[in-house]
């Protein structure tokens, strides 16, 4: 039964989410992955909420709200949990943004049972959507010091082996 | 990170073949183009016009790319529609209003020429000479062109001790400015990063509200990303004007007053230049005049003469004669 409840969810991210191609406002999801994923805003919702407050450059508070990264990684059928022994400790979680901008998390950083690090994808910031250049999906790391890995314009999130 | 195929690695006979192909004129339709014609040496591989002039007389789109610290670059163009030195190098060479000719006919040019076939062999075990080789060759020589001995290189070394201009300007250069704080900073650095002076990243600069040039939209199709360009590197930048993708500014003088004085605010300007103030609600940084002369006192430190007279990277046919 449980199964076919997450069968169900995936169905309704994939029915909602492969109608159009990559592209404006979309963000996929790929590489070593069990399902790949083609996210829209109004996709968003079939995530875990989550949300974060955190300060700007300037040092002014704000909330950002959007979805858990690890759910779209567990959607996405990514070794995590029990799954993340072994060679799959060598996984990486590469995000890439629409200027060419790209940052890094070890998937080990990311999961529950390791670093368990909070990353959220935000689609909205102090209630409304996120301002062009910014989003439609901006990375949020509430818990890093530097402010260089909140990345803008998401569009791509890849799951790769390191090399080496 | 350095960006060497597998497929291509570096060699001697690689690279001087590569070297005397990019002063080659029969990769051109009208014999009389090479790749050093809009890359010239002295001028670190620009060529000084606003834009280019190909085999049909036409003028280019986009202002001439330096070439330069290219080992640490994957992606090439204004737009970035070159993945890997090995693809870029073929755009030119055929494109009609460039150096207008198939690579499959300049295969058999080189191939009519005595030395070629030999050097093909020496550099790739065959003397059956292909489109894929020339830009393979091409870009081991490209991939070669390095500067590293600036005065800012000698100063990052300890060997350079630059002058209280000089580090004025390299100090606001670096620095995002903080009105709250009293911090003054250029900003510069956020996009023009590290040691190399770039990032391989799309930006829009607020030059324009209405683009005649989609830039980067024109690789993704993406409306967000019209108007958006590669940040170029500064390697040099006092020999490589004029500047812009357009080479709309001649002088930095006029790229400093852009950026200080006359950014577009604009939805589609980078979030990087927006809001940037030196002064509590003000926009725009507002560089003062002797502000700006700093950092153009920094920007000539990454001139690096010996790079435009290396004998490395100049013709080898004139050298031999």
């Amino acid at each position: 039964m449980k199964h076919k409840i997450a069968g169900a969810i995936l169905l309704t991210i994939l029915s909602l989410t492969t109608s159009g191609q990559t592209g404006q406002g979309t963000l996929t999801v790929k590489g070593e992955v069990g399902l790949p994923l083609t996210i829209t805003t109004a996709g968003l919702s079939e995530f875990r909420h989550a949300e974060a407050n955190m300060k700007d450059r300037e040092g002014n508070m704000h909330k950002y709200t959007g979805v858990s990264v690890l759910s779209i990684l567990e959607s996405a059928k990514v070794t995590l949990g029990k799954q993340l022994r072994g060679e799959h400790l060598k996984k990486y979680l590469l995000v890439k943004c629409a200027d060419g901008y790209q940052v890094l998390f070890s998937l080990a950083e990311l999961d529950p049972d390791f670093g368990n690090k909070t990353v959220i994808l935000a689609d909205r910031v102090d209630g409304k959507p996120l301002p062009a250049g910014k989003g439609p999906f901006r990375l949020i790391v509430p818990d890093d010091k530097a402010l260089a890995r909140n990345s803008y314009e998401v569009i791509e999130m890849i799951v790769s082996f390191a090399k080496d | 990170m350095i960006y060497i195929p597998a497929d291509n690695p570096l060699t001697v006979a690689g690279v001087e073949l590569g070297r005397k192909l990019f002063y080659e004129t029969a990769l051109s339709g009208n014999n009389q183009l090479s790749c050093a014609s809009c890359h010239k040496q002295e001028l670190a591989f620009t060529d000084g016009k606003q834009f280019s002039t190909g085999v049909d007389g036409s003028s280019t789109k986009r202002n001439s790319m330096a070439l330069v610290n290219l080992l640490w670059t994957d992606n090439f163009f204004w737009d970035g529609r070159a993945k890997g030195l090995e693809q870029q190098v073929k755009f030119p060479l055929e494109d009609q209003h460039e150096m207008g000719q198939s690579l499959n006919i300049s295969s058999r040019k080189l191939s009519e020429i005595r030395s070629y076939p030999g050097l093909f062999r020496k550099a790739f075990g065959t003397a059956t000479i292909s489109g894929e080789l020339i830009a393979k060759a091409l870009a081991q020589f490209e991939r070669t062109l390095i500067s590293s001995n600036s005065p800012y290189d000698q100063y990052l070394a300890g060997k350079y001790s630059p002058d209280s201009s000089q580090l004025r300007g390299m100090k606001l250069f670096f620095t995002n400015p903080q009105p709250e704080k009293g911090i003054r900073g250029g900003a510069c650095g956020h996009c023009h990063s590290g040691v190399k002076t770039t990032s391989q990243l799309y930006h829009n600069t607020g030059l324009d509200t209405i683009f005649t040039d989609g830039g980067r939209a024109d690789v993704t199709g993406q409306t967000t990303d019209k108007g958006r360009f590669r940040v170029a590197t500064l390697r040099n930048i006092s020999l490589t004007s004029p500047y812009m993708h357009d080479g709309r500014f001649k002088s930095l003088n006029e790229v400093l007053d852009h950026y200080s004085d006359h950014i577009d605010e604009q939805p589609k300007l980078s979030p990087f230049l927006k809001d940037l103030s030196n002064q509590k609600n003000t926009k725009g940084l507002r560089l003062t005049l002797q502000e700006k002369e700093d950092i153009i006192q920094f920007l000539q430190m990454l001139t690096d003469s010996t790079f435009i007279k290396d004998p490395r990277f100049s013709n080898p046919s004139l050298i031999s004669q």
